[in-house]
This record gives structure tokens, C-alpha cells and sequence, in this order.
């Protein structure tokens, strides 16, 4: 047994006494609640009776669910597959933008990043008035749409507004990562005659390889558990067009009169499970292409 | 530089502190019932101000207190603070009627459901609470309430003295469940402005379906106006399958009957309204409600509850309405009650109490307050010849629109059956689907949920 030193100990000791606070709220509210949550997706369980074991059905009934492969599914991976690279791109090419020597930079800083610190409530609330019927939108294009009951308009009108909430929050990340790059980079690459979009292509993006990795990460993981845009907005209507993957679990949990504690939990490890694989992924074609 | 970069950042801390300062929600007052009852055993000149009349019986009684009083809980949702005050007066009553009971008022202002279920799962729910017909068949299968009729007997309250359709609503296996506390049915409101500007006559009780039709088409023609509203609503669409001799469910909730042909006719009526140009679905004219679309004047009649009259006073003072009863269809009259009772859970520490509580604000003398107030109508018979009614004529169509109501609850699967219901007429709606085929495949949704 190797020994340890008075002095480890004591930062260790020191070190733990500071964490213990946060290790215990996490260790209750998000810990315990998680393994309490995967011990009741194998049970029967709405509340008001204590849980009764089950086994595996819970996941087989949310497989066989109609609202989850019809509605649930496509609707998240459709929501994800446009939010996050567009986001991604928008809130690049703003930070790319907001780092040059312009006027009022700190102006539009501030300005980009506002929707990411006002409440996604308050956000709701607004783009509903901005997309009714007589609303802002419409008069401004000139249509008569109504924009959040329509199944055609109402998932990308809900993309819309996360796009333009979360934009400024990526931007922050990227804005923080193109300062990491050394300017020398691009003296050189100036004097070797690159262009401003060479520079990009080139450098910029090269070098922001990792930020980039933990941006699409960040929005992989946002955009897959998208909820309360959706459930201020739409609750998931108009005929389950932005029926999502955590609105449904919200749904089986909470808002029918008999809750499915055991088939809303279930479906939030479906959602971890696939979370977790898809960011697998992704870090292999990004790492992978640096090679 | 620096700085001006500091003030920024102490700007965007600034606005962040206040975007989440609005977010937290208010605390719940709990003590507010218990302070009113100290301060009138310390001060008994304050009673003067507060219950007229009786003042000296009062103030002996209260100085009467009990060294220890059993404490009990009550939650309720509250939809307005004009109702929780109305609540807490009758609180006040009670606690001088009754001074050896205390009641705690511990209100939840949202997700209602969500944290009596919750709190039942955490055994933390308070001692008695408000339960709504559309859930109550739930709570009363997983046996959480306690039975009444012991308590009822006892304290002598009879069955009888309360409206048959609330009372047997709160009867599960032959046992009553709940204290019904109020009532709201549907009554069609007409905007009486629209009507003149037509030229006609205002709706009566003895309306049809064809009546309705008749005058919707010629508002529509004189003045514009949409005539009628038909929205995509489990909570409206009903009454027409009342009123042409269908139901939603069979009679012990095992099946659904939305594909029977009673409901295919009255969906095609309803749905139908809006295909001819008379009707509108709320989403037409920008709202998500259509008493916001009647308050605006965008729809000259629609069919809702009494929670209509101190919404329009309070948003839309200036509009001039009236009520009648939902007009009568094929097979006569149809109409829905949604009934809300007090019930005592069964892990109730202090079951008396709680009744005799419950007993208190649902005695005929608190139920009339709650009838004078107009916020809502008292479940009581007796209360059916109040000058009050006599004189009020939307509160006595919605009162008198018990008598052919059906309970607005379709058994374990409730929201599934709604949800069902609504996707129907939307596909309907925004899909221009057949209304037989949108509600066959309703009908194959309920009986999957069913299943499970």
C-alpha cells in the first residue's frame, strides 16, 4: 500500500470540505434521482401506489408505442438534424464577425447574446405573438400562415426560435475559442496572400476543431431534449407535429390522469442511451477527419 | 477598454439576475387564515368589519377557542385571486363557525395535478383537497379517498340535498367520495350588439340546431361576423353528441363509441359549420380561446361556462351579452357539467375534522355567499329558488343547465379519449380528412389506451 503524505491528506480533506456541499445536491437531486428513475422504468408506477416491478416491458412498450416511432422519433431527429447545423454555422460565422475591429462590437455582443439570458418562457411567449395569425411575422411577409397551427409550419417555426435563442451562447464559445488563436497565424497566412475566406477555411477552422466538437455536442444534447419552447408554444400540437421525444415522456408522466411513471422513465433511458451513442459518433468523425 | 468590457458584463449579470428573479415563483401564504383568526381573539372590535350582523354571538364564541385546535390541511388550484379570496372569506366563516378546527390553506397555483399526485406518492398530501370530476375516477379506483357516507350520516347531511348529477358524479361502487363544491355547465352566449346590427331576434332556450344555423348565416351575411365558434375542444364538441342521442363512452367507460353513427352525424353538423362559411375555429382569428375571440367580437355566439362572466367583466367590461341554454339538436337537450368537490384523503390523521371543514364551507348559508359572489354556482337544491338566480339571468341558465347535463369525465382513460376527441376535429379541421374516417381512427386510439 503506497503511503500518503500529512499533506496530501490535508488538501485532500480541504478539497472535500469545499466540494461536500455541491456533492450532496448533486449526489440527492441528480444522482439519486437518476437511479431511482432507471429502477422505476422496470416497474409499474403512477404515484399514488408504490412502485411494482415489471421487468423489461416498459421498454417494449414504448418501442410499440404508435406516438413514439410515428410521432416522437422522426419529429426529435428532424428537429436535430436542422437546428444543430445551422446553429452551429450562424453562431461560427457571428463569432468569426464579432472578432474583427468593428464599430459597437460590444454592442453586438451583448445584443447576440441577450436571447441566451432571457427566459425560454418569455422567449415562448413572445415568438407565439409574433407568429399568430395577425402578428408581426405575417405582416411583415406579407402571408396570411398560421404559422403554429399548421402541422406544416409548426416544427420549423419551433426550430426558428431555438435557433435564434441558442445562437448567442454558441457564439460566446466560439468568440472565446478564435481568441486562443494566435495572430501570428494569420500574418502568415496574409503574407502567403490568403483571403479573408481563405483565412477561415484554412486557420480559423483547423484551430477550432475542438471548440467545434463541444459546440455540436452542447446542441446535440439541447436539441435532443428540446421541451419548453414546445411546451409553451404548441404542448406538442397541432396533430403531434412537435410531439418530441421529452414532450412525450412529460406527457406519460405527467399530464395523462393515470401517470406511466415506469414508461416516461423508461423512455428517458431510450433518450440517454441514444444521446450518448450519437455524441459517440460524432466525436469519431470529428476527431477521425484530423487525422 | 477593461472597463467598458466590465460594465458590460456587469450589465448582462444585472439583466440575468433580473430575467431569473422574474422566473422564481412566489411562495405560497400559508399562515394568512391563521393570523385573521388570532387577530379577532386579541381585537374583538375588528369583527365589527368584517361579519356584520352577529357581531356579540361571534366575538363569545371565538373568545370560546379551544387551547388546541386540530389542524388540517386543504390545497386546491386557484383560478383567480377574486376566487381564492372568495375561498378564504368562506375559510374565515368556518373558523369563527367552528373555532376548534383549523384549516390550513396551502394553494397550488399550477400543475395541480401533477403535485397532488406527487405529494400522494410522497404521503405528504394535505388532510382534504379540491378534486375535479375528469380525474376523480383515477383517485377513486386507487382507493386514496376516504368514503363520506359514515361521516355524512353522522353529521346528518343527506345525498339529496345536493344536485343529483354532481353527487352521483362523486359515487364510485356505490360509495360517495366527495363534497361537491360548485358546478359549471354550458350555456350559449350571444353578443346581444352583433344580433342587433343583424336584425334578429335574440336566441332563446328553446333553440335548435337549426336556429343557431339560421342565425349564425345571417350575422355572417350582415355583419361579417363569424355567427358561431366550433373549436377543436373535448370540452364543447360533446354536447352535440348529447344532443343527437350519442354518448363517448359506454356506460361503464369499457368502450368508446366515437365511430357510432350519433357521433359521426354531430361531428359533421359541427365540423360542417366552419366548411359552410358560419362558424370559425378560435385559430382562425388569432386566439387560442374562444371566450377571448367573443370578448374581442370576432364570433357573435359561443358555448361556454360560467367563468365567462367575470372574464368578460374584467377584460372586456363594454361587451353586452346574454345566455340561453345550448341549442336543443335531433334528440333534444344535451349539455356538460364540469363539477369540482371537496374530498378527504384517506391518509388523513384528522378525518372528522376535515369533514366537519368541509361540512362548514358546504353548508347552505356558505354555498349562497358563493352563489352571491357570481364566480361560480353552489351544488345545493335548496339554493335553486335564490333571489339571486331569479334576478341573474346567465347564472340561471348555467344553474338550470344541470338538469340534462352529462358529467364531464370519461373514465380511467380520460385524456385519452380527449386527446382522441381533438385530434379528431383537427384532422378534420387542418387535413380536410372525412369525419368518418378521422373518427374511426379516434375510436382505434381510445381502444388501444384502453388495452394497456
Amino acid at each position: 500500500m503506497t503511503r500518503v503524505s500529512k499533506q496530501t491528506l490535508q488538501e485532500w480533506f480541504a478539497a472535500y470540505t469545499f466540494l461536500f456541499p455541491v456533492l450532496l445536491g448533486w449526489g440527492i437531486f441528480v444522482f439519486l434521482a437518476m437511479v431511482m428513475s432507471f429502477y422505476f422504468s422496470f416497474t409499474t408506477f403512477n404515484l399514488l401506489k408504490p412502485p411494482q416491478w415489471l421487468g423489461i416491458d416498459n421498454y417494449i412498450r414504448v418501442i410499440r408505442h404508435p406516438d413514439f416511432l410515428r410521432y416522437a422519433v422522426p419529429n426529435t431527429l428532424k428537429y436535430v438534424a436542422v437546428v444543430v447545423p445551422i446553429q452551429t454555422v450562424l453562431s461560427l460565422i457571428f463569432a468569426f464577425a464579432l472578432d474583427q475591429k468593428l464599430r459597437a462590437r460590444d454592442f453586438f455582443r451583448t445584443a447576440f447574446y441577450l436571447p441566451s439570458v432571457t427566459s425560454s418562457v418569455v422567449i415562448g411567449i413572445i415568438f407565439v405573438w409574433l407568429f399568430a395569425p395577425q402578428g408581426v411575422i405575417n405582416q411583415l411577409l406579407g402571408l396570411d400562415i398560421n404559422w403554429l397551427n399548421n402541422t406544416k409550419t409548426s416544427l420549423p417555426t419551433i426550430m426558428v426560435v431555438n435557433i435564434w435563442s441558442t445562437t448567442g451562447t454558441l457564439m460566446l464559445i466560439f468568440l472565446a475559442g478564435l481568441q486562443d488563436i494566435p495572430s501570428e497565424l494569420y500574418e502568415a497566412a496574409a503574407i502567403d496572400g490568403a483571403t479573408r475566406i481563405q483565412m477561415f477555411r484554412y486557420v480559423t477552422v483547423p484551430l477550432l476543431r475542438p471548440v467545434i466538437f463541444f459546440v455540436v455536442t452542447l446542441g446535440i444534447i439541447g436539441t435532443f431534449q428540446v421541451f419548453d419552447q414546445i411546451y409553451i408554444m404548441t404542448k406538442g400540437g397541432p396533430l403531434k407535429s412537435t410531439m418530441t421525444w421529452v414532450y412525450l415522456i412529460y406527457f406519460w408522466g405527467w399530464q395523462e390522469v393515470r401517470p406511466d411513471m415506469g414508461r416516461a422513465s423508461a423512455a428517458a433511458f431510450l433518450l440517454a442511451v441514444t444521446i450518448f451513442v450519437v455524441t459517440m459518433i460524432q466525436r469519431r468523425f470529428l476527431e477521425g477527419s484530423e487525422a | 477598454m477593461m472597463r467598458r468590457k466590465a460594465v458590460l458584463t456587469t450589465l448582462v449579470l444585472v439583466l440575468l439576475a433580473v430575467v431569473l428573479g422574474a422566473c422564481a415563483q412566489q411562495q405560497p401564504q400559508t399562515q394568512v387564515v391563521e393570523k385573521v383568526v388570532t387577530q379577532v381573539v386579541e381585537k374583538p372590535v375588528e369583527v365589527t368589519k368584517v361579519v356584520e350582523k352577529e357581531v356579540p354571538v361571534e366575538v363569545t364564541k371565538v373568545v370560546e377557542v379551544p387551547a388546541e385546535r386540530i389542524e388540517v390541511r386543504l390545497s386546491g388550484w386557484t383560478a383567480s385571486p377574486e376566487e381564492e379570496n372568495l375561498l378564504r372569506s368562506l375559510l374565515y366563516e368556518c373558523s369563527v363557525q367552528r373555532p376548534d378546527i383549523l384549516v390550513k390553506y396551502e394553494p397550488i397555483p399550477s400543475d395541480y395535478w401533477a403535485k397532488i399526485k406527487t405529494m400522494i406518492g410522497s404521503g405528504t398530501e394535505p388532510d382534504f383537497y379540491y378534486m375535479d370530476i375528469f380525474q376523480f375516477p383515477f383517485f377513486a379506483e386507487e382507493g386514496v379517498l376516504q368514503p363520506l357516507d359514515e361521516y355524512m350520516a353522522e353529521a346528518g347531511v343527506s345525498r339529496d340535498e345536493f344536485l343529483d348529477t354532481l353527487i352521483n358524479a362523486f359515487t364510485w361502487n356505490g360509495k360517495t367520495y366527495g363534497i361537491p363544491k360548485d358546478f359549471n355547465t354550458l350555456a350559449l352566449f350571444y353578443n346581444k350588439d352583433l344580433f342587433d346590427q343583424a336584425g334578429l331576434e335574440y336566441p332563446t332556450n328553446d333553440w335548435t340546431w337549426e336556429d343557431l344555423k339560421a342565425a349564425a348565416q345571417t350575422i355572417k351575411e350582415k355583419t361579417g361576423v363569424a355567427g358561431f365558434s366550433v373549436p377543436a375542444d373535448p370540452g364543447r364538441f360533446p354536447i352535440f353528441v348529447f344532443q343527437n342521442g350519442g354518448k363517448i363512452m359506454t356506460d361503464d367507460f369499457s368502450d368508446t363509441l366515437l365511430d357510432s353513427p350519433e357521433v359521426i352525424e354531430a361531428a359533421e353538423f359541427y365540423t360542417g359549420a366552419r366548411a359552410e362559411g358560419w362558424a370559425i375555429i378560435p385559430q382562425d382569428v388569432g386566439v387560442g380561446w374562444q371566450g377571448e375571440a367573443f370578448g374581442k367580437g370576432d364570433v357573435a355566439m359561443v358555448l361556454e361556462g360560467g367563468w365567462m362572466v367575470p372574464y368578460l367583466s374584467a377584460q372586456f367590461p363594454d361587451r353586452n351579452y346574454g345566455a340561453v341554454h345550448p341549442p336543443a339538436g335531433p334528440k333534444g337537450e344535451g349539455n356538460l357539467v364540469f363539477t369540482v368537490a371537496y374530498s378527504i384523503s384517506v391518509n388523513s390523521k384528522n378525518p372528522q375534522a376535515a369533514f366537519d371543514a368541509i361540512a362548514c364551507i358546504t353548508s347552505e348559508e356558505n354555498q349562497l355567499k358563493v352563489l352571491e359572489s357570481g364566480f361560480a354556482l353552489p351544488s345545493r337544491k335548496a339554493l335553486q329558488d335564490a333571489d339571486y338566480l331569479k334576478e341573474n339571468e346567465v347564472a340561471r341558465t348555467i344553474f338550470t343547465g344541470a338538469e340534462f347535463a352529462t358529467p364531464f369525465m370519461w373514465g380511467l382513460q380520460g385524456e385519452a379519449v380527449n386527446n382522441a376527441m381533438a385530434q379528431a376535429l383537427e384532422r378534420v379541421y387542418l387535413e380536410g380528412m372525412s369525419v368518418e374516417g378521422s373518427f374511426k381512427q379516434a375510436a382505434e386510439e381510445v381502444r388501444a389506451a384502453l388495452q394497456e
